[in-house]
């Protein structure tokens, strides 16, 4: 009985310094991630403009230093061991050709783990980073999308799909609820694939314990170390259909919910 | 001209719902006056830019993008059609 006492109890222990050590690994984390943000932002944006290429030039290649350096980011949180990372399809994210990716949104790093993936990524920002000084260089630079009307928004979105630029979003316009649901869907998505003929391509995000989601403090680190499986599937066409856009956009947002439902086993 | 050729409230709301019906698949018991727009119709900015478009072409008047911001209900929408078109005569 002593023995298993024994066992038990050291358990215990490591588990806990386990723990600690994943919190200072995440803060640590984060630290580096804020620090580098405002170095890109700052400093290596107003270099970048130095550089002789047109906007379009200067977009790529802020988007590729941004993935270099979510893949820094990534690598460092998987070696301090607070995420160990699976992906299931992710070659077709790199495939030739655009893609639409649309995924779910459980955690704050969502972003990060798929530009860690993809060397292009365009994505939708609130338009308040474009006033934030630490954080203006890197959308302005990226060409991000800012979100601030629907109509101009999609059309904006749909203009780098034409243009051959990949984007990102997430339906659910910002993080899913803390409970493991989905929030509500926008038919900003939809919206875009109509509008440039173009296939969704969905990206399922699940975090297991859960860490890093609504609610939960940064150093609200779970258990077990954080596992993210990210599962790209089939594309989802649009509907050739002659319905008006915003019937068709009910339908395809629908159906991607659906989608994501049973991806999630919600449904 | 003749006061019969203002449509009339009731025909503005009919011009509204058969707009909602065919633009956003919306079914006709859900189409009251008093249901708003974003919580119970799930209109979003895209929407209301198409249906102020079919409404412009249905009614003849034009709607300022203005407008549109302080439209709650089915029946605010009515009501500021109604003041379009009695102004446009």
């Amino acid at each position: 009985v002593s023995v298993s006492i024994q066992i038990l109890v050291s358990g215990t222990t490591d588990r806990a310094m386990n723990r600690t050590l994943r919190i200072l690994g995440t803060g640590a984390s984060f630290l580096l991630f804020g620090l580098s943000s405002a170095v890109l932002g700052m400093l290596l944006y107003p270099l970048l403009l130095l550089v002789p290429g047109g906007r379009v030039e200067r977009e790529l290649r802020m988007q590729w230093l941004i993935h270099q350096g979510f893949r820094a980011f990534v690598g460092f949180m998987k070696a301090v061991g607070v995420i160990r990372v699976s992906t299931e399809g992710a070659e077709a994210l790199r495939a030739p050709g655009a893609v639409l990716v649309v995924a779910n949104h459980p955690t704050l790093i969502d972003f990060v783990l798929l530009g860690s993936l993809m060397p292009q990524l365009d994505c939708v920002a609130k338009r308040a980073i474009w006033a934030n000084p630490f954080m203006r260089g890197i959308v302005r630079g990226a060409g991000y999308v800012p979100n601030d009307d629907g109509d101009s928004t999609v059309a904006a979105c749909a203009e780098r799909l034409r243009a051959g630029r990949n984007i990102l979003l997430f339906p659910e316009g910002t993080r899913s609820p803390g409970d493991g649901s989905l929030g509500p869907f926008h038919r900003g998505a939809a919206h875009v694939a109509i509008a440039a003929g173009h296939p969704l391509l969905p990206v399922t995000i699940r975090c297991v314990p859960r860490g890093l989601m609504r609610g939960q403090k940064w150093y609200d680190v779970p258990e077990r170390r954080m596992h993210f499986t990210l599962s790209v599937a089939e594309p989802i066409a649009v509907p050739e259909a002659d319905a008006p856009r915003g019937t068709g956009a009910r339908r395809l947002t629908a159906g991607l919910r659906e989608h994501f439902e049973k991806r999630l086993a919600l449904a | 001209l003749p006061e019969a050729d203002t449509p009339s409230p009731e025909r503005i709301f009919a011009v509204v719902v058969a707009i909602m019906q065919s633009q956003f698949d919306l079914d006709e018991s859900e189409l009251v006056p008093g249901a708003h727009l974003v919580d119970d119709l799930d209109l979003d900015s895209i929407d209301g830019v198409d249906l102020s478009v079919k409404a412009e072409e249905e009614l003849g008047v034009e709607i300022q993008p203005e407008d549109l911001g302080e439209l709650q209900t089915l029946q605010d929408v009515v009501d500021l059609l109604h003041r379009l078109v009695t102004r446009a005569r």
